[in-house]
């Protein structure tokens, strides 16, 4: 009788562990529709749940932004400063570049691909819950008008883009994410790299092969590149902001082409987000 | 543990709860910048009331069904979280211990092994990106606040499925000798 009970267990283990391997497989081949289904059904529900937490989770998020709010308050403070010689040198630029176009008689060219784009607001409404993964799940769907590939930014900059679409919901991939990546260049010297994440480490993400014959420095803005070439386009368009450099040591930069940058949106705790949709797509 | 079709009702509704209280409450708040993981505490507390089997049906269950909700790829979450719960069925079938401890310990030491395990899976799969050491702090963290949050998962599962425990350990307090007429 033990013995039975002991070989009906081990079947079913062993029935559970090749069924794991049986729906990897079977994402890997892109045979979702199931999947599809349960997030279907299941995202009114989770609209629902996130709603009704809302206050629980702005309790805990208080607790956790005080611990924080003292190291913070004395960062920003001196980010004010910078932001403050920044904002007079950009309206003085501003005025420049428009008497330019006066006298060039410029119109906006296509690189302001960014105006074709329609924002669409939503707030999340899930997380995964492994820091291996970087990924949320919105309340918009294929409804209204989203579709893969989506640029998505909050009030700070860019967040990351749609990653799959479902009638009611989507998931974004993060800027985290370890899948994501992004052509951008750091202004205003316009070096071009390739920014991507370093897992486990949400505030920072990692520019790569940028030209080592220009220097980048701290503090120094990075946005978008917005790239075209040969009928191919980027999925963001150019100058959303991405983060900002933190650490440039210009020896890591002339051996491995490589600077950290601090990404300007809040990846952790994000609530209303929107998603550029309509934009132009080859 | 005695599965009739108003248990396996019951430990749905929880389970569905707890995945969703997971994603839409748990992942998005953060002590200390990491957010608790409460699921792989859930299927050991179901494998340690339960045994094996109940611990790793659950396990794949959740793990399912999370994948589902996120659709991320199928199969890696089920496969970490049934061994989890295997393991805290095994846990209950070999060593008995009863102890007040026990269960938060074990929630830590397991959700440790779950965020390895989902790790080590992660990696054989591929991953484009540079990893951080700070990973190894999110992990430590997570399996503290599984000590945590444990006891009272457990608590919770407990009263929730007594109806279907087979073996639940009886506290008896000892009556004190009474001396008669005082």
């Amino acid at each position: 009788m033990y013995r039975k009970q002991v070989r009906r267990r081990r079947a079913v283990l062993a029935l559970l562990i090749v069924s794991s391997f049986v729906l990897l497989t079977l994402t890997y081949q892109g045979s979702v529709g199931l999947q599809r289904g349960v997030s279907t059904v299941f995202s009114p529900l989770q609209s629902v749940t996130d709603r009704a937490l809302k206050p629980a989770r702005d309790l805990v998020g208080w607790f956790d932004k005080t611990f924080d709010a003292r190291g913070e308050n004395s960062r920003l403070k001196s980010e004010l400063v910078v932001v403050r010689r920044k904002a007079v040198a950009g309206q003085e630029a501003l005025q420049e570049n428009g008497e330019l176009r006066k006298l060039l008689a410029l119109d906006r060219g296509p690189v302001l691909a960014a105006s074709a784009y329609k924002e669409v607001t939503g707030s999340v409404i899930a997380r995964s819950p492994t820091a291996w993964r970087s990924s949320v799940t919105i309340d918009l769907g294929s409804g209204d008008g989203v579709h893969v590939d989506d640029p998505v930014v909050s009030g700070d900059g860019l967040v990351g883009r749609i990653s799959s679409v479902e009638p009611g919901s989507s998931q974004v991939m993060l800027l985290t994410d370890h899948a994501s990546g992004i052509a951008a260049k750091v202004v205003p010297p316009g070096v071009q790299g390739w920014v991507e994440p370093e897992v486990g480490n949400p505030e920072d993400l990692i520019l790569n092969f940028i030209d080592s014959t220009r220097q980048v420095h701290a503090g120094q803005d990075v946005v978008t590149a917005g790239w075209r070439a040969q009928g191919f386009e980027s999925h963001f368009p150019p100058g959303l902001p991405v983060g900002e450099v933190i650490r440039a040591p210009v020896l890591e930069q002339e051996a491995s082409q490589r600077v950290d940058v601090r990404p300007f949106a809040d990846l952790r705790n994000l609530d209303l987000v929107q998603v550029l949709t309509g934009g132009s797509r080859e | 543990m005695i599965v009739t079709p108003r248990i396996v009702v019951r430990v749905a509704a929880v389970s569905l709860l707890a995945v969703l209280l997971q994603l839409s409450f748990f992942s998005r708040v953060e002590l200390f910048h990491v957010s608790p993981d409460v699921l792989p505490a859930y299927v050991v507390c179901m494998g340690l009331l339960g045994g094996t089997m109940a611990g790793a049906v659950s396990g794949f269950a959740i793990g399912f069904f999370v994948d589902c909700l996120l659709v991320e790829a199928l199969g890696i979450t089920s496969l970490v979280l049934l061994g989890t719960g295997y393991l805290g069925g095994l846990w209950r079938e070999r060593f008995e211990v009863h102890g007040t401890l026990a269960p938060a310990l074990l929630c830590m030491a397991l959700t440790l092994v779950a965020e390895l395990g989902f790790g080590a899976v992660q990696l054989l799969l591929g991953i484009d990106a540079p990893v951080s050491v700070l990973i190894v702090r999110d992990m430590l963290l997570k399996s503290v606040y599984a000590f945590f949050l444990g006891w009272p998962i457990y608590v919770g599962l407990r009263r929730l499925l007594r109806p279907a425990l087979v073996e639940e350990p009886t506290v008896r307090r000892r009556r004190q000798p009474t001396v008669l007429g005082t």
